[in-house]
């Protein structure tokens, strides 16, 4: 074997340390540091990814602490100094900021690849101006895991099954804006309008003691369902993609009379930050095709961008047309946003109790 | 009181305290007042006073939170203390001046500990998917069972009271002069009567603070129920952090938050009277 002579192995260390130095140099760049506000677990880490895609922003991510309506009171108190560039939320969220005139109006002047997303979906304020950036689509519906639930479900009267006791797990009445008690009053002949026999229905569950959790954050749901604690339950997507990851989850987004919900994930960009313009450009980078493909493989929601590919794993959540009509329930959301103190009170009074 | 100049040292302090304590609870006890416009995140400017916020207190069903709160946390406090008692009294009186030295140590170790660690640790332990499962199935215990979640949580108050109760303990039991037991004995009392009779009336003034530790701990926990509550067994506090941070109705917050305080104080104000009046030496 040759020897390696001292000589040698100095020039051979200089070259290394001259080649790493001189690799590591490149133009010389001001990245713009912004603060935001996203969802922890897998949409954090799509978010991460997709901002190391790019390089004139710096982003220093918060996360989101309970729902999305959390981090409202906060803002409130601090404004009109706004403390973040942007905030991940979803309808409901996006309402509440609405009313309070904290968002910036988008474009597609300011925002371009707003041009690839459905109009329709976009939340709008009282002018009817486009004051949210939507970024990808997700559901709330009802799932259960294959391996351990002892219930084939297949309609919502099957959650009342006795061999569910203690294997599902609720949202609490401060998740999912409440829709699966929507879905329970649709499928008792009521509404969003008309809450009376969803609130006798879910009376009806609380009381047959199938409730096992009823979940208060958004990782109680997939923590649950994992850990084998519960076995089905109403949920939204995020959470049931982490658990789709481990187990086989049976999602039931296309079953007749099992409502399904769809919800949508985006950016509300602030008044009153210095970075605005960067943060805009940002988010439209986040919205691109090949973003919103990346996004949607990671973070486990469709993205909206109508150039973008849809995931395999996500296939639960395009419908057709026919579909739409068939599965997917659009309720008031003025209406369910208006009602959520009152349905929360209600719930503490009428269904806690049973729990 | 006397003039002595002290008192300029106390401004700093008391100014703090009317910063941070009397004014935030001031807005709060305003805020209870205010009307809430359902949308909004918390009372509009100028919306306009009531009642309302608190007169929606009055049901069953908040009566029944409150019930169960304060219930669970007499629980966990009084045998918190009750565990503490001798544990204070061994080490005080037990162990030599080194070994006294560890296990004080161990018990400030505790409460570093994070709440948050303790608490999943009995989650993972007692919880519905864990280790024990089958052994509390074989005992006919479901732990799903709404009372068996009950207990769980007082359990998971219990891990920080035993401690805190427990240093509180020591000074008073050190403060006790053990040649008043000695000298019951020493006159033909047994040992559990003299204790009875002397230990424990000189050490109530400690007990009672140890108690109201606990309790004040106790119905103000929020983590605790949080996690091992599964969102069946809720605390007060959980309703308020609801009202604050997730429906942003921060009126009916507020106004909970304020009958929680006035319920407490009463506590206290009645406790303190009870132990003074009765054990006054």
């Amino acid at each position: 074997m040759e020897q390696l002579t001292r000589r040698q192995a100095l020039a051979t260390a200089g070259a290394a340390v001259l080649g790493g130095t001189l690799g590591s140099i490149r133009p010389a760049r001001a990245a713009t540091e912004i603060t935001a506000v996203e969802w922890g677990g897998d949409v954090v880490n799509a978010m991460k990814q997709i901002e190391a895609k790019q390089d004139k922003v710096k982003v220093n991510w918060v996360l989101h602490q309970g729902g999305s309506g959390a981090i409202l009171p906060k803002i409130k108190a601090s404004w009109p100094r706004a403390d973040y560039d942007y905030v991940a939320g979803w309808e409901g969220s996006f309402n509440g900021m609405v009313k309070e005139d904290w968002l910036v109006p988008v474009t597609v002047e300011t925002v371009p690849n707003l041009a690839d997303i459905p109009q329709k979906i976009i939340v709008k304020n009282a002018k009817g101006e486009w004051v949210a950036i939507p970024r990808a689509v997700g559901g709330i519906y009802v799932a259960y895991r294959k391996d351990i639930c002892p219930v084939e479900v297949k309609s919502l009267d099957d959650l009342f099954d006795p061999r569910l006791k203690g294997k599902i797990c609720w949202p609490g009445p401060t998740q999912a804006m409440m829709l699966p008690l929507v879905a329970l009053s649709l499928h008792a002949g009521g509404n969003e309008h008309n809450m009376d026999p969803g609130f006798a229905l879910m009376k009806k569950l609380a009381q047959s003691g199938n409730i096992g959790r009823v979940g208060v954050t958004d990782t109680d749901f997939s923590t649950s369902l994992t850990s084998g604690e519960t076995a089905a339950g109403f949920y939204s997507e995020p959470q049931l993609t982490m658990v789709a990851k481990s187990f086989p989850v049976a999602r039931l987004t296309k079953q007749a009379g099992v409502p399904t919900f769809l919800y949508q994930s985006g950016f509300a960009v602030f008044k009153n930050r210095p970075n605005l313009q960067a943060t805009l450009e940002f988010a439209n980078f986040c919205i691109s095709p090949e973003m919103s493909t990346l996004y949607g493989e990671v973070a486990g929601e469709a993205p909206l961008n109508v150039k973008a590919k849809t995931p395999d794993s996500l296939k639960h959540l395009a419908f057709t047309p026919e579909e739409m009509d068939k599965y997917v329930y659009v309720p008031d959301f003025k209406e369910v946003l208006a009602q959520q103190d009152a349905w929360s009170k209600r719930w503490e009074n009428e269904i806690a109790p049973l729990l | 009181m006397k003039a002595d100049g002290s008192f300029p040292l106390l401004l700093p302090a008391i100014a703090i305290y009317l910063g941070l304590f009397f004014l935030p609870l001031s807005w709060l006890l305003l805020e209870s007042f205010r009307l809430y416009t359902p949308g909004g995140i918390g009372a509009a400017a100028g919306a306009p006073l009531t009642l309302a916020n608190y007169a929606e207190l009055l049901t069953p069903a908040f009566a029944r939170f409150f019930l169960e709160t304060m219930q669970i946390s007499l629980l966990a406090s009084l045998t918190g203390v009750l565990l503490a008692f001798p544990l204070a009294y061994w080490i005080t009186r037990k162990l030599s001046a080194r070994w006294r030295a560890i296990a004080v140590g161990f018990f400030v170790t505790l409460m570093f500990l994070s709440v948050l660690v303790r608490t999943y640790a009995l989650e993972l332990t007692f919880g519905a998917a864990g280790p024990l499962r089958p052994f509390l199935l074989a005992l006919g215990i479901s732990p799903n069972s709404r009372d068996y979640i009950a207990i769980l949580v007082g359990a998971g108050l219990l891990h920080y009271i035993v401690p805190m109760a427990t240093l509180t303990l020591l000074g008073t039991i050190q403060n006790v002069d053990p040649r008043l037991v000695d000298a019951a004995e020493a006159l033909g009392a047994p040992a559990w009567k003299a204790h009875l009779t002397i230990t424990l009336p000189l050490s109530m003034r400690g007990v009672l603070a140890a108690f109201l530790f606990a309790f004040t701990f106790s119905i103000s926990a929020f983590i605790i129920p949080m996690i091992l509550g599964k969102g069946r067994v809720l605390f007060i506090s959980n309703l308020i952090y609801n009202r604050f941070s997730e429906i942003a109705d921060y009126p009916s917050g507020a106004a909970i938050s304020i009958v929680l305080f006035a319920v407490a104080l009463a506590i206290v104000y009645a406790m303190s009277r009870f132990v003074a009046k009765q054990w006054t030496p």
